[in-house]
């Protein structure tokens, strides 16, 4: 008995040791020899096929430097694991978001403003970029790559049958939102069942009716949410209010298949939901406007950010290897492949030819009216999001503002400390 | 001979003990000693004393966090243990096809936090409310998880759901240790059904009940994948978890400080429940 | 032998039977579903009961194909087997020692008590807390790469392992051991002759627990193994999932074929369950 059961164990031991010997030993890479290593890091998963053939065409063209592009799940957890571990990439691809204002806070970035391709970003996204930073600081940290644009999607073939108008203020959305009623059809859906895309409709409202650095005004002291967000928040009601009935039972998924099938006239999200929204229905005619949340024709603006950036780490060794690749990265035909596949609008300057869903906004995407999204500025750990659902819930607008203000200070402590230290020393940058 | 007895356990006991302390115990205390600093899990960071302990007792996310816990805890145990001993019982009686039903009933715990969330966000969502409208219940045609009094037994549904199966398989095992001829014995005194079970099983599995109860306590009080893969702590923060907040703030956002605080406490508290439901069950067993 | 006689003679336990063919219905529904949509294609997907539940269009095995690509699925299933596979028998080995040294002694000996509530309340640090230093720390030594994993494994795994373990012992007569130490064996003799074989069903169950935890985990593999370009099963089934889109069908497909190996498994461990002999040895 005893010697049965031993023999097994090492037995299986022994193969399943041989068979990792063989298998580490097959995947230990050839070190490329005398060539600089550059080494990205870059958030969106979404993207691995795009980057996978950036890769190959780099080092295909490359002798002196070897590229390798790592697109994982679950990035922001690896970036931190290996910040931890001193491992740092060469560049990390990112969204421009607090997550880069902290980076740069914590000094892991390092200044590219003497990248020569910086002068052909559009002034727009260098100046989002530099207005994440908690305090101003000397340079810029980011090259900004491409932008992603929220608004309001649209059934086009729907609206050009019933003979719908864009609207393009809050008193023609709201018109509009009767008749579509009128017609026995929903005007919007909603998946706030996962509580991020609440934040969708409120970003895009709120950057049409809030100060852009409203953020920054509060953590100077100079303003409260309770008065900035005020309209906001009551528009952010009346649009909900042409949802379905219950929008917290269905999910972002649900939502989804519900606006492919036709179940509604609209859904305020950004162009990123276009991919799974075809996935349902591939023949659907997608279109977008910018949400119209102000009152006047000329109040309005595009809910843009950065939606990937690249940034050399200031632990990267060979600065002028991480610009060539920056460079190819930048190039013209790039972007473009980029844009295609990911319905995105590029940051540089340019004749690039824009996704279809995405007609409806040219017009402020040339003109350049364009500001960053509100949640770029909240930390996640408030989970403005989840105070949104709770706000659907309850519909109570002055507990919503007052708690908004009250979390604020508390999730923000440590970056109101930082900007009153900079205030006493540099005086109010205005 | 005693002295080579006591020798041996020790040989065993020290090299385990130390592969343990060493990834267990001192990443533990490394993670108690960023409990004191405003550390957003990378970057520099500074000392804060108590601040973080201070804080965590005024949070009411916090509070709200530790009362869902333990209120989906304390109901799911009790559930999942009826559930999985009854299911035990049967599964170790006289029935055919017992390989195929001991298979059947293990699956939900091998689905994937992926599936199972969409199978029951679907369940929820859409047919539950629509078999509440067919029998004419108000209550039922309403979304369970877009209301914030019955989110959460929603996800103590699915949280015994997956767990009865493991439960089982542990009193399963702790069947197979009572002797046949204890139920030999039995039958001469005319002891059978819920007598039998009552004085004869349940005594000599007590030792089961208490590890499932352990377990119990640790997976439910620890719950997570469930959250995650069904309301992500909506609706209105009703369902966030402890481990939830720990993960969520910590780990994805920048509070690893504050949360590792909170991971402190929270590893205190359980110790102290399970400590105390472990001398409860000790002193029944030596009792029996 | 003795056991199959007993069942011979009473007869199957029909009210039983019914009950639980009643109770696979919770079981079969949300099976039925994932096979389902495992075969459709994300334009059948529909929000409406009949157009979830109906059959997809055609039977094609086009998804499990594709999924198994998108995984590159051979060499995932194979680190998967590998890290589950040594993780386990380690954990037999190094717990069930463990286990057998603190049962039989902790109701005498303080330091034995003190060890086993040190390693069991091991089980209730939660994992965020430990992930920092871990990374950090694997790293250091050298370990971040599967070796590192499977230590982890053993080590996380090890107070639920001592717990089940030490809690079957108390089951086990002390008799036993010393019937063969007046035979003149060592202790550690006795444990590899007598009580390790004795333990069959438990290691069984161990086994079972332990391969489970570690065929799903993700995080641990996320953590320690990122950038060393090797993935298993979980690691690369999270390529289904991006916060903007998820390919159901593709990640249903997926998740069934990855659920095979371990049922297999499961069946194999559940006989050894059964036919843990402890009755015959008591004797």
């Amino acid at each position: 008995m005893r010697g049965k059961a031993t023999k097994y164990l090492s037995a299986a031991l022994v193969a399943a040791m041989t068979g990792a010997m063989v298998l580490t030993g097959c995947s230990g890479a050839g070190g490329s020899d005398g060539k600089t290593e550059i080494e990205i890091l870059q958030y969106k998963p979404e993207a691995a096929t795009y980057f996978d053939q950036v890769e190959e065409q780099f080092n295909a063209t490359h002798d002196d430097i070897h590229l390798t592009i790592d697109s994982p799940n679950d990035a922001s957890t690896i970036l931190r694991t290996r910040f931890i571990r001193e491992d740092y990439p060469d560049i990390i691809g990112i969204g421009g978001d607090i997550n880069y204002s902290y980076y740069v806070d914590a000094q892991i970035l390092a200044d590219v403003s003497d990248y020569e391709g910086m002068t052909d970003i559009k002034d727009a996204y260098i100046d989002i970029a530099e207005a994440l930073e908690i305090v101003p600081e000397d340079g810029t940290f980011i090259v900004p790559y491409v932008a992603n644009a929220a608004g309001i999607l649209y059934n086009r073939d729907m609206f050009e049958e019933h003979g719908w108008e864009i609207p393009t203020n809050w008193g023609e959305l709201m018109d509009l939102c009767e008749e579509i009623q009128a017609e026995g059809i929903l005007p919007f859906y909603f998946g706030f069942r996962d509580t991020w895309t609440c934040l969708a409709p409120w970003n895009a409202i709120a950057v049409d009716l809030a100060p852009a650095d409203l953020c920054k005004q509060v953590n100077r002291g100079e303003a409260n949410f309770t008065e900035g967000y005020a309209e906001a928040a009551e528009k952010y009601l009346e649009l909900i209010s042409y949802g379905p009935e219950d929008p917290i039972a269905y999910g972002y998924n649900d939502a989804c298949t519900a606006f492919a099938r036709g179940e509604s006239a609209m859904y305020p999200i950004g162009s990123y939901a276009v991919p799974q929204i075809l996935s349902v229905n591939p023949e659907m005619n997608i279109d977008s406007f910018v949400m119209p949340a102000s009152d006047s024709t000329d109040g309005n603006t595009l809910n843009s950010g950065i939606d990937l950036g690249f940034a050399v780490t200031a632990a990267c060794e060979n600065k002028e290897a991480a610009y060539e690749v920056l460079d190819f990265l930048l190039d013209d035909e790039n972007i473009q492949a980029y844009i295609d596949d990911q319905n995105a609008v590029p940051c540089k300057e340019g004749d690039f030819e824009l996704a279809p869903m995405l007609d409806g906004m040219a017009e402020y995407i040339e003109s350049g009216n364009m500001t960053d999204y509100q949640d770029h500025y909240y930390p996640s750990e408030m989970a403005v999001d989840a105070q949104l659902q709770t706000y659907v819930i309850n519909k109570d607008a002055d507990a919503f503002l007052k708690k908004f203000d009250s979390d604020w200070l508390r999730y923000n402590r440590d970056i109101i400390r930082t900007v009153e230290e900079y205030e006493a020393e540099n005086g109010s940058d205005q | 001979m005693k002295n080579e007895r006591k020798r041996t356990f020790l040989l065993i006991t020290i090299p385990i003990l130390a592969l343990f302390v060493c990834f267990n115990t001192i990443p533990l205390i490394r993670g108690v000693i960023y409990s004191f600093t405003n550390f957003k899990g990378f970057g520099t960071y500074d000392w804060v004393g108590l601040r973080n302990y201070i804080d965590l007792f005024q949070d009411p996310r916090v509070g709200g966090s530790y009362l869902f816990t333990f209120k989906l805890a304390i109901c799911a145990t009790i559930v999942t243990n009826v559930i999985s001993l009854i299911l035990a019982l049967g599964l170790n009686s006289k029935i055919r096809a017992k390989g195929f039903f001991r298979a059947a009933y293990f699956l939900p715990n091998v689905l994937g936090a992926l599936v199972v969330g969409y199978v029951f966000q679907y369940l929820f969502t859409y047919i539950l409310p629509a078999l509440g409208e067919m029998m004419g219940s108000g209550a039922l045609s309403q979304s369970m998880l877009s209301n914030e009094k019955t989110a959460w037994i929603a996800i103590m549904i699915v949280c015994c759901w997956q767990n009865i199966a493991m439960n089982t398989i542990i009193y399963i095992s702790g069947l197979q240790t009572v002797p046949e001829d204890v139920y030999e014995a039995g039958s001469l005194d005319g002891a059978t059904g819920w007598k039998r079970f009552r004085h004869l099983t349940f005594p000599l599995i007590i030792p089961f009940f208490t590890i499932n109860m352990v377990l119990c306590v640790k997976n439910f009080l620890m719950v997570f994948d469930q959250i995650m893969a069904m309301t992500k702590g909506g609706p209105a923060q009703s369902t966030e978890s402890i481990s939830y907040l720990i993960y969520n703030n910590g780990m994805s956002g920048g509070q690893f400080g504050f949360q590792s605080a909170n991971a402190v406490i929270f590893f205190i508290v359980i110790v102290a429940i399970s400590a105390a439901q472990m001398t409860i069950s000790s002193r029944k067993e030596e009792q029996l | 032998m003795n056991n199959k006689k007993v069942c011979d003679k009473v007869k199957t336990n029909w009210p039983v039977m019914v009950l639980l063919i009643l109770g696979l219905s919770t079981i079969i529904f949300p099976l039925y579903m994932a096979i389902v949509i495992a075969f459709k294609q994300p334009s059948e997907m529909t929000n409406s009961i009949s157009g979830i539940l109906s059959l997809p269009a055609k039977w094609s095995l086009d998804n499990f194909a594709q999924a198994m690509e998108v995984t590159d699925f051979w060499r995932s299933l194979g680190n998967s087997i590998l890290i589950t596979v040594v993780t386990v028998v380690l954990s037999i080995v190094l717990h069930s020692m463990m286990g057998y040294a603190i049962g039989r002694n902790r109701a005498h000996s303080k330091f034995y008590k003190f060890v086993y509530l040190f390693v069991v309340s091991g089980m209730f640090v939660p994992f965020a807390i430990l992930m920092m230093p871990l990374a950090k720390q694997t790293a250091e030594l050298g370990l971040a790469n599967w070796a590192g994993v499977i230590i982890l494994y053993v080590v996380f795994y090890m107070p639920m392992n001592v717990l089940l373990y030490s809690g079957y012992l108390v089951n086990i007569p002390i008799a036993l051991e010393e019937a063969a130490r007046v035979d003149g064996a060592s202790t550690w003799r006795t444990y590899w002759k007598v009580i390790f074989p004795i333990m069959k069903p438990m290691h069984a169950t161990v086994a079972i627990i332990t391969a489970l935890a570690v065929w799903n985990d993700v995080m641990t593999p996320l953590v320690i193994m990122s950038g060393t370009g090797q993935n298993t099963l979980p690691l690369a089934q999270l390529n289904f999932q991006t916060q903007f889109g998820t390919n159901y069908n593709l990640a249903f497909a997926s998740y069934l074929l990855a659920l095979i190996p371990i049922l297999i498994f499961y069946v194999i461990c559940q006989k050894n369950i059964i036919n843990g002999v402890v009755n015959g040895a008591v004797k």
